[in-house]
């Protein structure tokens, strides 16, 4: 009997050579390269969901020769498609899109473990957003994971609190809504103490907050040394503001500079996150730690754009080591020498004749 | 040959060009750009223009009679379909780099939509509405007693959209026939053909070209756009339907709007079509249609039903079409995609291919570096939009009459069927047909090309400019009494 077809094992033998190379201060091309093979070969030979779609792009281990070769999944694959490696009732969690157009059609995430997702964004977190301090004061503005089990938001903010939150540090928001009061007291206190302090939150949340300091009459001015974290841009959920606005009110309610406040992009079909250095200048400039790759490319025919030109962005991660690692986002970007611009999602395929258009039309048929 | 070419839009009777702010747009396609200006006009300005436009249409078309607009039109339309003339030769030249469609496309497209203007089509566009076109011109007994008169609406204000050429000549034709004035706002994606028009209106008969303008802004300018709803007494919209909703909640009661929103339209191919030898012909005849204008129009076929049991099976009529479109490729290639028009058309695809993966009876011909795609089904679903920019569905039904339930669940968005069947078939499907929402059946081949007088989007294109003036019988009678020879 040969080995091809064991049932994967929740710890594939790939694993530790994974978290070293990620442990790695910064990795060469070459051992990208290598590991990215490894995974492709692991997920198609584990991931039957996986091995259909690169069958149907005519790709196999055979003729993929590098990471760029494999067959990047549209993210809408996760809403279709089981990709994963191990059976899903096996998966410790899954995360799920929030299915903002269809809500019974929600992208899902298995995860047989979180241990490489948590050594991804504890390892560049630390970079990025600590920026090589051990801990801060932080105010979480989102729910925490009980509330949310299937968001990676939320697990992926009680774990940046749990990891790197000083004592002191608390969730803002709750069953009940916003607990603004009891954040206006907090953010006195950093301010009587002069003690440098963290919110971290989805963008809209600091929307909603903002509009509430303004109902109130209120604003701060935090001690140097504090930060701001925000992600996921307004979804609908509260106004919608341009980024140049979005930190000067920023600054202004919070007296953080912009270049002191963080953007994170992630998807809950990734396993890594990217943030830029600072929203002093816009677009800022987002790139990712050395086990993640991004391209773009012309989502028609999955071919790199050229240098400096608008494409879909491609990322493969190595850290989705269970679900696929290359996939085809729905946001467009620019390349740039330390990373890329992320300018919005690739719609507005707006009906420029007076044909029905595909947007519109799934628009009006969704229930 | 330049590289670059410059022209502009817009048609401003009545206003000093010198203080109008003009901006520019930038249209790059083929490997040449057109630098484009539009005038920005002020509020103000939009007021002052559809005071003119108004006012020249009471003084010089009101006496008009309906046939001489009718010669003066013929005239203009003369003029734009003569290859030589020299704002032919530069709309030629600019409309494929402006719109992206292919040059011999575009030029065939546009004379195919002149050619409904002319003398003749004109005549059977105001039999069509009016059995009695002095009704334009005064009051015209009735059979049953007293008279009529169509007076048009003082000032029409047309709302284009989109990029196919030539759609704003159909409500600008039909304003003049109704001597009406009318203020016309050009989208950017296609100013040009209006703005031709106007220009050579007003070299044949510069009195005429007083009564439109031709005007642009940028959409959502609501000083703009309120000043426009003030203005008008009828507002004909195409566009989305949030465009149209848009403008439906700025527009004062009482006056009316005439929406075109964006429209599904879809084939029909009968087992008769299918025989060995008029099959290819079918094929042929369906990717004329997903060819032409690359399926912008509102009657551009986005679906096509195949009926089961010809000497052709659905599933090789499909094939049949993706041929007949690789080969189209060739002689009218498909206009460059944005990369939003790339990125609807890979969603479209990937939707295809994962429903594939799920097991789904979808087969999808055409590969993403072919310009077309084919998806074949063989279950069929009811009409659905596409990416567009030749992308078509094929879906297999066991009978025509199968369709009918399908439509009827797109009804608000149906528009035209084009149909290839015999006689019996095509009038024994047409009363079904009709009671789905289609307001318009065609021959296969011929979607993209309404005839003249055609009731667009199932409505009357001159009536609805009009409003109706009666005398009734008894003001007769009773001024019978006033005469000095009564009895």
């Amino acid at each position: 009997m040969t080995n091809t077809n064991t049932a994967p094992t929740l710890a594939p033998d790939f694993l530790p050579e994974l978290m070293s190379f990620m442990s790695r201060p910064n990795g060469d091309d070459g051992a990208f390269n290598q590991l990215a093979l490894k995974l492709f070969n692991h997920q198609f030979r584990h991931n039957l969901a996986l091995q259909r779609f690169c069958r149907m792009q005519g790709k196999t281990p055979r003729t993929v020769r590098h990471w760029r070769d494999i067959p990047a999944v549209p993210i809408n694959g996760f809403k279709e498609l089981t990709l994963s490696c191990v059976p899903p009732e096996q998966c410790e969690r899954v995360f799920m899109t929030s299915g903002t157009t269809r809500k019974d059609n929600r992208g899902r995430h298995y995860h047989p473990h979180l241990r490489v997702y948590d050594h991804s964004m504890k390892l560049h977190f630390a970079q990025r957003f600590m920026r090589g301090q051990p801990s801060i004061r932080m105010g979480i503005l989102f729910p925490g994971e009980e509330m949310m089990p299937n968001s990676s938001l939320a697990h992926y903010l009680a774990l940046a609190k749990q990891e790197f939150g000083a004592p002191g540090s608390a969730y803002f928001v709750g069953p009940d809504g916003m607990d603004v009061e009891g954040l206006c007291a907090v953010l006195e206190e950093a301010e009587a103490t002069a003690t440098p302090y963290a919110l971290l939150g989805a963008s809209y949340s600091f929307v909603h907050l903002m509009d509430a300091l303004q109902r109130l009459g209120r604003r701060f001015s935090l001690p140097e040394g504090s930060k701001l974290f925000d992600t996921g841009g307004f979804k609908g959920q509260s106004r919608e503001l341009g980024a140049v606005e979005f930190y000067e009110m920023l600054q202004h309610y919070f007296g953080v500079a912009p270049a002191r406040c963080t953007n994170m992009y992630g998807m809950t079909e990734l396993s890594t996150q990217f943030y830029d250095d600072g929203n002093a200048q816009q677009p800022a400039v987002k790139s990712g730690p050395h086990w993640i790759r991004t391209r773009a490319v012309n989502p028609l025919t999955g071919q790199d754009v050229p240098e400096g030109e608008r494409g879909v962005l491609v990322h493969c991660d190595l850290a989705n080591f269970n679900s696929t690692t290359t996939l085809l986002t729905e946001d467009v970007g620019v390349i740039v020498p330390d990373g890329f611009l992320l300018l919005g999602r690739a719609e507005g395929a707006q009906a420029k004749g007076c044909s029905l258009a595909m947007d519109a039309f799934l628009q009006a048929t969704a229930e | 040959m330049k590289n670059t070419l410059h022209t502009r839009a817009g048609h401003l009777p009545g206003q000093d060009l010198s203080r109008t702010e003009w901006v520019s747009r930038s249209f790059s396609a083929h490997g040449r750009t057109v630098e484009l200006s539009l005038p920005r006009i002020s509020p103000d300005q939009l007021q002052a223009l559809a005071h003119y436009t108004a006012l020249s249409a009471k003084t010089q078309l009101a006496g008009m009679p309906v046939l001489e607009i009718v010669d003066i039109i013929d005239r203009v339309i003369a003029r734009m379909l003569d290859a030589s003339h020299p704002m032919r030769r530069e709309m030629d030249a600019l409309l494929p780099i402006v719109s992206g469609f292919d040059a011999e496309m575009t030029r065939l497209g546009i004379n195919a939509c002149l050619k409904n203007f002319c003398r003749p089509q004109l005549l059977r566009f105001l039999a069509e509405d009016f059995g009695d076109i002095g009704l334009l011109d005064g009051f015209r007994p009735r059979p049953r007693g007293g008279w009529a008169h169509a007076c048009g609406a003082c000032l029409v204000g047309h709302v284009w959209a989109g990029n196919v050429p030539g759609l704003p000549l159909w409500s600008l034709v039909s304003a003049l026939l109704v001597k009406s004035g009318s203020v016309g706002k050009v989208s950017s994606a296609e100013p040009l053909v209006a703005s031709w028009f106007a220009h050579t209106l007003a070299e044949v008969e510069p009195r005429l070209a007083d009564t439109l303008a031709i005007v642009w802004w940028p959409g959502g300018e609501t000083a703009l756009e309120e000043v426009l709803c003030r203005e008008v007494e009828v507002l004909k919209v195409y566009g989305s339907d949030a465009a149209v909703a848009a403008w439906q909640r700025l527009l004062p009661a009482g006056k009316r709007l005439l929406p075109h929103g964006n429209k599904l339209s879809v084939g029909m191919v009968s087992a008769a079509a299918l025989d060995t030898r008029q099959a290819q012909l079918a094929a042929r005849q369906a990717a004329l249609d997903i060819m032409r204008w690359d399926q912008q129009g509102c009657y551009s076929p986005q679906v096509v039903y195949v009926e089961r049991g010809g000497a052709l099976d659905p599933a090789d009529f499909a094939r049949h079409v993706g041929g007949e479109l690789a080969a189209l490729q060739h002689s009218f290639p498909r206009r460059a995609l944005t990369l939003e028009d790339a990125s609807s058309a890979a969603h479209w695809r990937q939707a295809q291919e994962l429903a594939m993966l799920q097991g789904q009876d979808v087969e999808l011909l055409g590969g993403p570096d072919t310009l077309w795609a084919v998806a074949y089904f063989a279950t069929p679903r009811p009409p659905e939009a596409t990416a567009l920019h030749r992308t078509v569905c094929v879906m297999a039904v066991d009978r025509l009459e199968d369709t009918i339930p399908l439509l009827e669940k797109r009804r608000t968005w149906l528009q035209t069927v084009g149909v290839a069947a015999t006689p019996e078939e095509l009038f024994r499907l047409a009363p079904l047909i009709a009671r789905t929402g289609v307001t318009r059946i065609c021959a296969l081949g011929h979607m993209t090309t309404p005839e003249a007088g055609w009731h667009n989007d199932g409505r009357f294109n001159l009536l609805d400019l009009v409003h109706m003036v009666d005398i009734d019988p008894c003001a007769e009678a009773a001024a019978e009494q006033f005469t000095t020879y009564r009895d």
